[in-house]
């Protein structure tokens, strides 16, 4: 089991305490294609963070791949973070003043990773995605789809275990949604990579094998998808 | 783990610095100004203290000048307004009762005189009796030949020491002129000296101006009899001038019966308050241009905080994405600490860089003959102190920007823009 969460709480106290994640049990093996679908509010978000070690929880247990994660240092989430975990975000997050070569090698700059090595491997993850001639190009010269496709770079660099992807279509139009889905599924066939796509997207949802509903901080309904005819089986709506 | 230097953060530091041109140059501009100010007032002031010292060119800092003056004040029997003289007798005396005094040395000196070498060659110069103890109170810069020694004096030889301006305008060929005869007022001089001091005290007149010549001899040449003009001394060292000198003037006062408290018919300059008071005067101007400069400084070093903390604030997203793919709080502390250093350390330095060719310029205007006049640089060690308390500052004007950049979250690189 790669990810074992058991009765995850969380509360926001911004003034009034908020009460987010009320008692969340989900299990995720390894080499699962997953979707976590939710309306705005329902936690997904949060429930994304706390997998990604980039938030705390209140009570319950998180496992991932064995290890406990509760109550580490920064240094030890970062460490974690830049080992286990690959994120892919709704608006991309490169940065702007780095080149996309540059943006693919940054977690390895993080890792102590020497240049010339980082910029081997930073090379052969961008030409795997068919960015092999936009290596040199700033981020605002690309296209939304290629934008997420470094992303993914970046994301695959450090090879994790898991990919988080929150939104990954988000900001961009349906065919190249269909582009990046595509392709998240190819490298979760071929490279047997965990991924965990939150959405809010019927369509996107339907693209993975197994669609994780969540609703009020609560885990509700959980759909297996192997035949992707959830939907109607279409991501475009 | 990583190196605590290496050329990719340095990439990192250049960049993130680079990035906003403008503003990094406005920001370190701040930092420029001050240290600019700072080195080149030092400079600048130090090289004016020496250029004030230079005008006691020679003179020992523990000298006392007599002068003889009318009295002002009816003393026994006689009326005020007398006129009198030092003499000799002044000099034992004085050697005999003040047992603080080193060197008690009496000159004569008779103005606007003429001196030539032929018919055709002449100068106008102050001409000096002294003996050769007065190079303890006017240490002279002897380019040729020697002063004048007690030889000299006992045997009345005819010889004299010329200065700087009087040489220059006797021997335009230049050269050696020992040995050479000039004549003043009739009687012929060997040359023995070249006196190069260029003090501009002018105790009965410049030394570059004069012609000295034996007191002996001068007392003979011109029948000055048992008269002086001036009555130098120095105190032993250890000595106060202040401390010795009511004690010269009571028994000088005494000897040519003056009112002891008659304060204008004796005239005492006294170089060691002179030299006291320049001293204490760059003393001050020396710490308002330390106030100055390092006011200016800070007030450089608090922009470069400010804007260091508008920076990360508009860094948030960027740093929060470094952090999510697995930068650590000390990793984002040292990038932010190293910007701010390099900003300060880069505006710091080409300001010591700068203000060292602009007092190299000042001091290349300064040399006349291949000869500089007062050094007008930064002495090296305060740039190198500059040098370090710039990096200090650099990291002290980080350590705000910094924490707040340690509080940015991961998260907050998640949120929509």
């Amino acid at each position: 089991m790669l990810i074992e969460l058991q009765g995850i709480h969380k509360t926001y106290d911004n003034g009034q305490p908020l009460h987010v994640l009320k008692g969340i049990d989900l299990n995720i093996e390894r080499g699962e294609f997953v979707s976590i679908m939710g309306a705005s509010g329902s936690g997904k978000s949060t429930l994304l963070n706390i997998l990604g070690i980039l938030d705390n929880y209140d009570e319950g247990t998180y496992h991932l791949d064995g290890t406990l994660i509760k109550d580490l240092t920064e240094r030890q989430s970062a460490d974690y973070r830049n080992r286990m975990i690959g994120f892919v975000f709704q608006s991309f997050n490169l940065i702007n003043f780095k080149t996309a070569v540059e943006n693919v090698e940054l977690p390895l700059y993080y890792q102590g990773v020497s240049r010339r090595k980082r910029r081997e491997l930073a090379m052969e993850y961008l030409e795997k995605l068919g960015l092999t001639q936009w290596a040199s190009h700033f981020p605002n010269e690309m296209s939304g789809g290629q934008k997420q496709r470094v992303a993914i770079a970046r994301a695959l660099i450090t090879k994790p275990q898991i990919i988080l992807a929150d939104e990954p279509t988000g900001a961009l139009d349906s065919k190249t949604s269909v582009e990046v889905m595509q392709l998240l599924k190819q490298l979760n066939q071929e490279e047997g990579l965990t991924i965990i796509v939150v959405t809010h997207e019927g369509g996107v949802a339907n693209e993975t094998d197994k669609i994780i509903h969540i609703k009020d901080g609560i885990i509700g309904e959980i759909e297996e998808n192997r035949s992707h005819s959830a939907w109607g089986g279409s991501i475009i709506k | 783990m990583k190196k605590w230097f290496d050329t990719d953060t340095f990439r990192e530091i250049l960049n993130s610095i680079l990035r906003n041109k403008s503003r990094s140059l406005l920001t370190g501009f701040g930092v420029f100004w001050g240290v600019f100010m700072l080195m080149l007032l030092t400079g600048g002031g130090q090289g004016f203290k020496q250029l004030l010292m230079k005008e006691f060119d020679g003179f020992a800092q523990n000298t006392c000048i007599v002068i003889a003056s009318s009295t002002s004040k009816p003393y026994k029997g006689f009326e005020k307004g007398r006129n009198w003289s030092l003499d000799y007798g002044d000099v034992d005396r004085l050697k005999n009762m003040v047992p603080e005094l080193e060197t008690v040395s009496p000159t004569v000196s008779l103005w606007g005189k003429t001196v030539s070498r032929d018919e055709y060659t002449s100068s106008r110069a102050v001409v000096k009796g002294a003996r050769a103890d007065y190079a303890n109170i006017e240490t002279p810069k002897l380019k040729y030949g020697r002063w004048l020694n007690d030889a000299d004096n006992l045997q009345e030889r005819k010889v004299c020491v010329i200065g700087k301006r009087v040489y220059e305008e006797l021997f335009p060929e230049g050269g050696s002129p020992l040995g050479k005869r000039l004549s003043v007022d009739g009687s012929y001089y060997t040359v023995v000296g070249v006196n190069w001091n260029e003090g501009d005290i002018s105790v009965d007149g410049r030394a570059s101006d004069s012609v000295v010549i034996p007191i002996n001899q001068a007392k003979r040449a011109y029948n000055l009899g048992n008269t002086i003009h001036l009555l130098c001394f120095t105190a032993k060292p250890g000595i106060t001038m202040s401390d010795v000198t009511p004690r010269v003037k009571e028994v000088i006062a005494r000897r040519h019966l003056l009112d002891p408290t008659d304060d204008q018919a004796m005239f005492l300059l006294n170089t060691q308050l002179i030299f006291g008071i320049v001293d204490n005067l760059f003393k001050g101007i020396n710490f308002l241009i330390w106030l100055i400069g390092l006011g200016t400084l800070l007030a450089g070093v608090i922009g470069v905080s400010n804007i260091m903390m508008v920076s990360v604030k508009e860094r948030t997203t960027e740093i929060g994405i470094r952090r999510a793919i697995g930068a650590t709080p000390n990793q984002i502390l040292g990038q932010i600490i190293s910007e701010s250093i390099v900003l300060t350390l880069v505006a710091g330095m080409s300001a010591i860089v700068f203000s060292v060719l602009i007092l190299s310029g000042v001091e290349l205007a300064m040399t006349t003959d291949g000869m500089l006049k007062a050094p007008f640089q930064v002495p090296f060690w305060t740039a190198v102190l500059a040098a370090v308390l710039l990096a200090v500052l650099g990291v002290v004007a980080g350590l705000m920007p910094a924490a707040r950049a340690m509080q940015i979250k991961p998260v907050d690189a998640m949120r929509d823009e």
